[in-house]
């Protein structure tokens, strides 16, 4: 239970993510956080140092938290009364005898910045599908923001997955819609009403860069927009939880960067994140929490790992 | 909730516009079904409207002895109107008889008779024809009849053919009824699986919807009203072949014919009902169609 008890514990860059969004629930569970510097004022107080090329840029226009939140709906996750993910023993085998995921613990802090590795099949893929409920464990349990998913109705699935932000590959954008239609859905499916829908949107997408091409369709765009609309679609609703599956995946280097520039952002205004990928380098440069994942196994929970262990 | 309507009629308008190709598959599909409907409704109609025609004439005879009194014939009228299950009763005197046979026959061979052989006859129509024998079986037992070996009782009951003729009535009527409730599910199906294909193409943003947190019915609404649009304007337009189909075909041979024809004709379902029928039948297969299908895409 190292690695549990391990992650339960506050992590500075936790603090840091809490003091730094005004939306973060109340500190109430933890220490006072040590580190009360306001957004804006100094650096990243522990912040990787050796990420600070890559976030030097953007944190002139660090990213506020959206105006809409005072418009939130029943949550249901309480990231507040806990960690935002547990898993406690989690197995989860395919049939066929397969065992995607054996026996995992770990507990991810709200606020926290994970990056998900291991070799293709090691269960990275399974462990984000078990996340929003698309696939079920088989054993152990799976908390998310203080929910139990085995305990979780079927019928309340959607409301889970609308404050969880997801971030694929494959953009997963709908091909029909516009870039404006595309983040518009996340927020027409809660019920939001189209005056909201239309004050959040334009927002949303100023920030991620792409205002000036809303109404184009996902295939009249590169693949790094095509991510960022597929961001801002999933930051839209503001979740407690953003979950990005290889986000970089298809993607050049420095485009890569751009978006994880995003996801970093995101992150700071105190969205847990939790990315899935192949990236070498941008694991080693972020020197954050890396969990690593071997057939199915926990190998490796490391509070600021490089992408290999032993590396950084 | 009107807005909600609003919302889901806009995205089911938005995949009908950018699914031409299906959309019209789909309703194309519903005319075919529809006016095959509306053709076997016709049909059915119009044979049940003979067979109850038929029916009608179903009617039981009651013979009253040659050498009755004016009296006994008032008393055997006043018996048999006041029988159950009698509907109506006619009552011909030996003369009406037998002018009435000599019309049907031509007068020559009865004249030849020396007297008139025939006796009087009350008709009775029951109030359904299976009860037939209940009456028989109530008037039986008076004395006024004519027995002999055609009528053993007094009264010319065709038990055979009535029977005959119900069971074959009810037979059609049960084969048509199953025939139209294969018609139906033949024409779900056919619908379904045409929207199938739209949904099929449309299956990875179905799936996106639900990762973004849709709900079931969020994502199935707009297919359903979608499906209910195929259905009303495939039974529209099929209700609009039947009625040049009717006017240009059927009104045509009637007229042609004789009326007996027409009086048939008229005595179908009439066509604003069918319209009607049809147009609801449409819109309900449609929706049932397109809602049924989308189920197995929103599993797991």
């Amino acid at each position: 239970m190292d690695t549990l008890a391990d992650a339960l514990e506050p992590t500075p860059h936790r603090n840091m993510a809490m003091s730094s969004a005004n939306d973060a629930p109340p500190p109430e569970e933890g220490p006072a956080p040590e580190v009360s510097t306001p957004s804006g004022t100094g650096e990243m107080p522990v912040a990787a140092p050796t990420a600070e090329d890559l976030w030097a840029e953007p944190s002139a226009d660090e990213l506020p938290p959206l105006t809409s939140e005072r418009g939130r709906k029943r949550s249901m996750l309480r990231p507040g009364e806990g960690p935002m993910v547990v898993l406690e023993h989690v197995t989860k085998n395919y049939p066929g005898g397969v065992n995607a995921l054996d026996d995992v613990s770990l507990a991810i802090d709200a606020g926290e910045f994970v990056f998900l590795v291991g070799a293709s099949g090691s269960g990275k893929s399974t462990f984000i599908r078990l996340l929003i409920r698309e696939l079920e464990i088989s054993e152990g349990r799976l908390m998310v923001g203080a929910r139990d998913l085995a305990k979780l109705h079927k019928g309340k699935i959607p409301l889970l997955r609308r404050e969880i932000g997801c971030v694929f590959q494959d953009y997963k954008l709908l091909p029909r819609r516009s870039v404006y239609e595309n983040v518009a859905y996340a927020l027409e499916v809660t019920g939001d009403s189209p005056r909201s829908i239309k004050r959040k949107v334009p927002e949303m997408l100023k920030l991620v860069g792409l205002a000036e091409k809303a109404s184009r369709l996902p295939t009249e765009l590169s693949g790094g927009e095509q991510q960022r609309v597929s961001i801002a679609r999933a930051f839209v609703n503001h979740p407690a939880l953003l979950i990005a599956d290889e986000p970089t995946g298809n993607l050049d280097p420095e485009t890569s960067i751009g978006i994880m520039q995003l996801l970093y952002r995101i992150n700071r205004t105190g969205t847990t994140v939790v990315m899935a990928t192949h990236d070498r380098d941008l694991v080693d440069k972020m020197q954050m929490r890396v969990i690593e994942l071997s057939g199915g196994k926990l190998v490796r929970d490391q509070r600021r790992g490089a992408y290999q262990a032993g590396e950084g | 909730m009107g807005r909600r309507f609003r919302f889901f009629s806009l995205e089911a308008i938005r995949s009908i516009r950018s699914n031409a190709a299906i959309s019209f598959a789909a309703t194309a599909t519903v005319l075919i079904a529809i006016a095959t409907l509306g053709i076997f409704l016709a049909v059915f109609s119009w044979s049940q409207s003979q067979i109850n025609g038929q029916k009608d004439k179903l009617d039981l005879r009651a013979f009253i002895q040659l050498d009755a009194s004016k009296a006994d014939m008032d008393a055997a009228v006043k018996a048999v109107q006041s029988a159950a299950h009698v509907k109506s009763v006619e009552f011909k005197s030996r003369d009406q008889v037998l002018a009435d046979a000599k019309k049907q026959f031509g007068g020559d061979i009865l004249d030849l008779l020396p007297d008139n052989p025939l006796p009087a006859t009350i008709t009775i129509k029951p109030d359904d024809p299976k009860n037939q024998q209940l009456i028989v079986d109530e008037l039986a037992p008076l004395p006024y009849w004519l027995k002999d070996k055609n009528s053993p009782n007094g009264f010319s009951v065709n038990q055979k053919t009535t029977r005959d003729f119900l069971s074959a009535a009810k037979v059609l009527r049960w084969g048509a009824f199953g025939l139209m409730l294969i018609l139906v599910i033949a024409a779900v199906l056919l619908i379904g699986n045409t929207i199938r294909l739209s949904i099929f193409a449309r299956r990875r943003e179905v799936e996106v919807m639900r990762l973004v947190g849709a709900t079931n019915w969020f994502i199935r609404w707009p297919f359903v009203i979608e499906g209910m649009i195929f259905g009303l304007i495939g039974a529209v337009a099929a209700v609009v072949l039947l009625i040049i189909g009717k006017v240009t075909i059927i009104d045509h041979i009637l007229n042609l014919s004789t009326s007996p024809l027409q009086q048939q004709a008229d005595s179908t379902i009439g066509l604003p009902q069918l319209a009607l029928i049809l147009i609801v039948a449409g819109a309900v297969l449609g929706a049932l169609g397109s809602g049924i299908t989308l189920r197995r895409f929103l599993r797991v």
